[in-house]
């Protein structure tokens, strides 16, 4: 199999949020938000992601069309095309599957440190940690890698009533989601567009959207930290040069004047 | 005949420099773990976590005894500062005629120089501007987590690796000249005991031993 990709129709989701359920029953996660719930003026629950809710329901209010328009966007890590979050992580918690490419993160090699959610152009990944200590661990969706790679799909597009979710490869999905921007184009939604094929290296989790992108609070044109790669592959390797050069230096400093010191005591 | 000493650290110096000692070698042993690819195994899950912690500790010492400095020694303190962003002619000429001294012994080039010399003045710098950076910087990435822009923090751990390699490149250098140079012997028992012989600072330090030489006359 090729690279994955996820296909969210937000033309069909309901917010029923059983994705939501569904993810935290198949990786076992506490629901501890629902027992704190209170009344923050929406029906968004729980009211962000966490170390313990991979993925959710966000909703936004738009004004399009002439009317007034319930958003709901399902967020979850993008598996990024070029991953930030992998190039930056200290530890190699952080892994990019080299064929479907999905993004995992390794929870036994984190020491959470949180580079990866600082270098996010999502600000997906949540880190369980203690601030004074810097003890740690981050978490985030991980499409479900054990079930796909099992032949099943995300336990999230299992469940999803309407059908707003579909799973497969990378290529496929697009077109799948291309070819609905049509269909919904032609129910009225002018605005209707694919979001995220040509993205940070191609997100693998393509949304079909009846408005702009930041009216569902989806950046309209993230990018992959630059400061990444010029930390990583330049001023890393030139860091290491820099200091071994410098040993080297002291070193033959070293045997010069020993040398030296050697041959005048000789004399 | 007694031989005669100088004054070059006081008591307070001293402890300051073998507190920072401990705490520097604590940073880098802790910190270069998430740099160094090959060290990536001690710096993951648990391991991770205690050398993250110790680093923390490291910063605890470095801040008490920068503390200790300005408590005990804030003359010493403030008269080392103004040496080390005083600079002259005197200093080009040290970096063209380091290389003959360091490698041949051959110091018919030096010009005179001051209590630290520009070598000396060099690495005092980066310790205190690389010290600094490397302190903004770390308190923003410990405390500053996701409460300031992603875009700071990215900058934050970028230049803190900066200046880490920067201190570090230099620091190597330091030790060498402090405890492996065959011709260097006069710091080391200074930095442990205080003095330097009068000889030592005359031939060295000419600058510096006039200045104490005036001193005294006007006393």
């Amino acid at each position: 199999m090729g690279r994955v990709a996820m296909l969210i129709d937000t033309s069909k989701c309901t917010a029923c949020r059983g994705c939501q359920v569904a993810c935290k029953q198949w990786n076992d996660l506490e629901g501890w938000e629902y027992s704190k719930t209170v009344n923050w003026g929406s029906y968004e629950n729980p009211p962000d992601l966490s170390p313990q809710t991979w993925t959710r329901i966000r909703f936004h209010e738009y004004e399009g069309n002439g009317r007034l328009q319930w958003l709901f966007t399902k967020l979850g890590c993008m598996h990024c095309g070029d991953a930030a979050c992998v190039k930056v992580c200290p530890t190699g918690a952080l892994k990019k599957h080299a064929g479907l490419g999905i993004v995992t993160v390794e929870w036994e090699l984190c020491n959470g440190c949180g580079y990866c959610q600082q270098f996010c152009p999502f600000d997906i990944p949540r880190l369980e940690s203690d601030t004074l200590t810097g003890k740690g661990t981050a978490f985030k969706c991980h499409f479900c890698q054990d079930r796909v790679t099992n032949g099943l799909l995300p336990a999230c597009v299992k469940t999803c009533p309407p059908g707003a979710l579909s799973f497969g490869e990378w290529a496929d999905v697009r077109e799948k989601g291309l070819a609905r921007v049509q269909d919904v184009k032609a129910m009225g939604f002018t605005e209707a567009r694919l979001y995220g094929d040509t993205l940070v290296g191609g997100l693998s989790r393509l949304y079909v959207l009846t408005a702009p992108s930041v009216a569902y609070g989806l950046p309209d044109r993230p990018t992959y930290p630059a400061l990444a790669n010029i930390w990583q592959d330049i001023v890393q390797p030139l860091g290491e040069i820099a200091i071994g050069a410098t040993a080297l230096g002291l070193l033959l400093n070293f045997l010069v004047v020993r040398r030296r010191i050697k041959v005048e005591e000789e004399e | 005949m007694v031989k005669r000493t100088i004054l070059a650290f006081s008591t307070a110096q001293r402890f300051v420099h073998w507190l920072i000692v401990v705490a520097f070698s604590l940073l880098v042993l802790t910190g270069m773990v998430l740099y160094v690819p090959q060290l990536w195994p001690l710096a993951q899950g648990e391991a991770g976590m205690l050398l993250r912690l110790s680093h923390r500790w490291g910063v605890i010492i470095a801040f008490v005894a920068t503390l200790i400095y300005i408590i005990f020694d804030l003359r010493g303190l403030a008269t080392s500062m103004k040496r080390i962003f005083t600079w002259s002619p005197d200093d080009m000429g040290w970096l063209r005629a380091a290389p003959a001294y360091y490698f041949f012994g051959d110091d018919s080039a030096m010009p005179p120089q001051d209590k630290f010399n520009t070598g000396q003045k060099l690495w005092y710098l980066t310790v205190v501007i690389g010290g600094l950076v490397l302190f903004i910087t770390g308190l923003l990435i410990w405390f500053g987590k996701g409460s300031i822009p992603a875009g700071l923090f990215r900058w934050s751990v970028f230049l803190h690796d900066l200046a880490a390699i920067a201190v570090s490149a230099f620091f190597l250098v330091h030790l060498y000249l402090a405890i492996a140079h065959p011709m260097m012997r006069a710091g080391l028992d200074a930095i442990r005991f205080g003095f330097f012989p009068e000889e030592y600072v005359k031939h060295h330090h000419a600058k510096w031993y006039e200045e104490g030489m005036r001193s005294k006359e006007s006393e």
